[in-house]
């Protein structure tokens, strides 16, 4: 039962992936019109999928926007034939069911019944999701909070269609990064999606007051000062070069992500060379180290792995030369390097 | 003469064969009157309370695991959850049953065989599904804090919810996570929430009615002009019998990153107070980060210890802070005895002649932002190290960070009000000796840090995890890993050890999975 509903929610995400673009009739037309629809709604339809259309997740999906998912004949054969744990209504009148896709095809914003609005109901059921699972970290309104990044000016969560990019991540979580995975299914996830779109409108039509890091707030420092600490006292020099690795890296990167790539580049892979015992080398990157087991992958991609003590290694760890710079630093420096980095386009 | 000796040789048989009897016939009683008493000495065959005891050390009198053996210890059984959520609690064991919790579930299973007796299993719509730390028992009934600000008592025989009372107004930004303390006949709850500006507070409620005895509030109520709020009181405090004091630590002061609208030391938010525990009365209070601007919570349990400190007789208190330093307080008055840093910190001018540290305000979250060590999570957090008496170390899963810190007027002045980005952390198991703070062994636990609480023993074995996943067996003398198994899953709770039928259990989780240790039956009847 689980294993079909699923499969059909999956599949009601794919088909609100490809056909987006679908019209509708004007709004005052669909109020008049959805009036008999409503009530056929009320009667058969809204003990499972609710008064709003906003679905009961996780059994029950929302079937907000559902035209845009799903063509008047498919919901026909729905209605009639059933699905999963939905039932079969082969006996209802011909007219009432074509109120009901009338009324399935309206905007719930322009009607009174339901003046919440539509997508609000999905990012409502949303809400509920992300305020239980995600903001002690991620904060309550989704700009970020304890450890967690501000989602409304994720590049990734912005470039989020219908939960494409956000369920990946929250599917698999990123342990990298501290972040747990969560078994979501495709509606939670689209909830999920709906809430942090929602998240975003409101905090990018905050006129002025914008919250979190912007670009315009990490100019205080000095550029001569940034340079001359990149030459001298930083010993960003013996590593990099204005000209060579960090050419144009102001254009590739800016604001806060340059900034927190500059203090510590978390991506930056170490080289590992291992001798085994038979003499034999291999190079390769860094995959994993703990006390007893070193993995590594080779040249062409591939893992190996050793207990410690069968072989002898070797780690070149350049992103070291960054911790060690910690203890040194003092915000002048940062925000002075900034400054430098920033005009290195 | 002789009749003589033999009468009072009958006498001491009869004697014998009736104290013989009445454990048999005490025993069903027993099973269900966890007695306040049995919480204040706990038998070795028992982890009566979140620490196992009221001191807090999570140290245990058991020897059977040696550093000699413990690369013999197997596994005993496993109890898989099947949730995705992390155990994050401290397990109870109470007459052979062991209680565990997540958010909404408690579990209550059979500790000789691993095997299920039980699972409460209700979903809740609102409050912060963070964690669930585990629950307390009182005679036979469970006390459980549900994310929606909840206290419930149930039936330790079925999990049946035999009251249920408000603790905490969700509909506020409250959300309750921790282990309530059972002491004599009060459970002690606290507070979380502090994504708004609420007031914390820890209050005392009766374990049979569940009515509110007393309620102590950290700071005043929200809305009082130029005061702070915050300081909740989510991690289970320590108590003292003979000074008759509970000790615990409260939370951050709110709004959390900007300290503009809440000018002072903020009183008692990140501080370690002294209360009463029938009263709930104020007998001191120490703030660990005055006017705290960078989220660190002085939860962590605030340590036991009776000794000697620099050849004075003292009775101690110790707390390795979230915000950097390790703390020595004399807890019959709250005079510092000892605070130094235990790992980089770099937000302090320095330590006033009172041992609070002094906060920089250059330190405090700016537009254009601090760099700042430690990180947010900070040195330390939830999980709880072990204070090991033959070698007077205080051992502590330590968390070495840096991070930048923001806030702006735009920020406003409610909840979190600023952003603030970790950079980089490592773990690293620290033996810091209590009377100097010097770090005496350090061991590496991998990179971004491990969540894993510490055990020691009297054997001298010391149990954590590290940032992989493996759990870790070290030498407490030295810090040299004596024997690990690789779980699958990092550990976010605490280990805790007991003796059942002659044989030594350590009971560890990672992940959704509790796992309990042993040495071979062969060995441990040796």
């Amino acid at each position: 039962m689980k294993k079909t509903l699923s499969a059909s929610s999956l599949l009601l995400s794919a088909f609100a992936l490809v056909s987006a673009l679908a019209c509708a009739p004007s709004a005052r037309a669909q109020a008049a019109d959805a009036h008999l629809g409503a009530q056929a709604y009320a009667k058969h339809c809204a003990v499972c999928h609710g008064e709003q259309r906003q679905g009961n997740l996780p059994g029950f999906p929302p079937l907000l926007d559902i035209n845009r998912q799903l063509k008047p004949e498919q919901i026909t054969m729905l209605i009639r034939h059933g699905r999963g744990r939905m039932p079969a209504f082969p006996n209802l009148p011909e007219a009432e069911v074509s109120e009901l896709l009338r009324f399935l095809a309206t905007d719930p914003m322009s009607t009174p019944a339901s003046a919440s609005g539509a997508s609000s109901n999905l990012a409502d059921a949303g809400s509920h999701l992300f305020q239980r699972n995600c903001a002690f970290c991620h904060g309550r309104d989704a700009g970020g909070g304890e450890t967690g990044p501000d989602l409304t000016r994720s590049k990734l969560a912005l470039a989020d269609v219908g939960g494409d990019k956000i369920g990946e991540v929250v599917r698999n979580g990123r342990p990298e990064k501290k972040m747990p995975a969560f078994n979501f299914n495709s509606e939670e996830i689209r909830s999920l999606a709906a809430f942090i779109h929602s998240q975003q409108k409101k905090a990018s039509s905050r006129p002025g007051g914008r919250r979190g890091v912007d670009v315009s707030d990490l100019q205080t420092g000095n550029v001569e000062a940034g340079k001359a600490y990149f030459n001298g006292a930083g010993g960003c020099a013996k590593c990099h070069s204005p000209t060579g690795d960090l050419a144009g890296v102001a254009s590739r990167y800016e604001g806060l992500q340059l900034e927190r790539r500059m203090l510590y580049p978390e991506d930056t892979v170490s080289k590992v060379e291992v001798t085994l015992a038979s003499g034999q080398k291999i190079a390769g990157t860094l995959a994993y180290r703990d006390e007893w087991v070193l993995g590594m992958r080779d040249t062409e991609g591939i893992y190996h792995s050793w207990p410690v003590r069968s072989i002898h290694f070797t780690v070149d760890s350049p992103v070291d030369a960054h911790v060690e710079l910690f203890s040194k630093y003092t915000d002048d420096d940062i925000h002075n390097l900034m400054a430098y980095i920033q005009t290195l386009k | 003469m002789r009749s003589k000796i033999t009468m009072k040789l009958l006498r001491q048989i009869a004697y014998i064969a009736a104290s013989a009897m009445l454990p048999v016939l005490a025993a069903p009683m027993h099973a269900q009157n966890l007695t306040p008493d049995a919480i204040l000495h706990p038998t070795p065959d028992s982890w009566p309370s979140y620490h196992g005891d009221y001191s807090g050390r999570r140290h245990s009198k058991l020897t059977q695991i040696t550093p000699k053996n413990v690369n013999e210890l197997g596994l005993s059984w496993a109890f898989q959850t099947g949730q995705t959520a992390s155990i994050k609690a401290s397990p109870l064991l109470v007459d052979g049953i062991i209680y565990f919790t997540v958010p909404d579930n408690i579990w209550a299973v059979d500790a000789r065989s691993g095997h299920m007796l039980w699972h409460y299993n209700k979903p809740t719509e609102d409050g912060d599904h963070i964690g669930q730390r585990g629950v307390a028992m009182y005679k036979g009934w469970l006390y459980f804090l549900t994310p929606n600000g909840h206290l419930l008592s149930l039936d330790a025989k079925n999990g049946h919810v035999r009251w249920d009372v408000q603790v905490s107004d969700v509909s506020k930004g409250y959300w309750t996570t921790m282990c309530p303390l059972v002491v004599k006949d009060h459970v002690i709850v606290g507070v979380s929430g502090d994504m708004d500006n609420l007031q914390g507070y820890l209050m005392s409620v009766d374990p049979e009615t569940g009515k509110t005895q007393w309620r102590w509030d950290a700071t005043p109520p929200a809305g009082t002009p130029n005061a702070t709020t915050g300081g909740m009181t989510w991690i289970t405090g320590t108590y003292d019998p003979d000074l008759n004091l509970l000790y615990w630590g409260t939370g951050n002061p709110t709004p959390v990153l900007t300290g503009k609208t809440r000018p002072g030391d903020n009183l008692y938010t990140c501080s370690i107070v002294a209360l009463d525990v029938d009263t709930g009365k104020l007998s001191w209070g120490f703030s660990v980060s005055p006017h705290d601007t960078h989220d660190w919570d002085a939860v962590e349990p605030p340590v036991l210890v009776d000794g000697q400190f620099h050849g004075q007789p003292k009775k101690m208190l110790m707390q390795a802070s979230r915000n950097g330093y390790f703390f020595v307080i004399d807890r019959t008055n709250g005079k510092s005895l000892l605070t130094v840093p235990y790992g980089p910190t770099n937000w302090t001018t320095g330590i006033d002649k009172d041992g609070h540290p002094i906060p920089n305000v250059d330190k405090e979250p700016t537009p254009d932002g601090r760099f700042i060590a430690p990180d947010e999570g900070g040195m330390t957090n939830f999980r709880s190290p072990s204070f090991d008496p033959k070698t007077g170390l205080f051992i502590v899963d330590a968390h070495p960070s840096y991070s930048i810190y923001f806030a702006k007027p735009a920020d406003g002045y409610y909840g979190w009000a600023g952003a603030d980005y970790g950079l980089w952390g490592k773990g690293v198991l620290e033996a810091i000796d209590y009377q100097t703070g010097k770090i005496r062994w350090s061991h590496d636990l991998g990179p971004g840090g491990s969540n894993a609480g510490v055990l020691s023993t009297d054997s001298g074995v010391t149990f954590t995890g590290d940032a992989h996943g493996n759990l870790l067996a070290l030498a407490t003398a030295d810090g040299k890993t004596l024997w690990h198994v690789g779980t699958g899953s990092s550990m976010n709770s605490s280990p805790i050890t007991y003796e059942l039928d002659g044989r030594q259990y350590v009971l560890t989780s990672s992940g959704g999975v509790m796992f309990a240790w042993a040495l071979p039956e062969s060995m441990a009847k040796r």
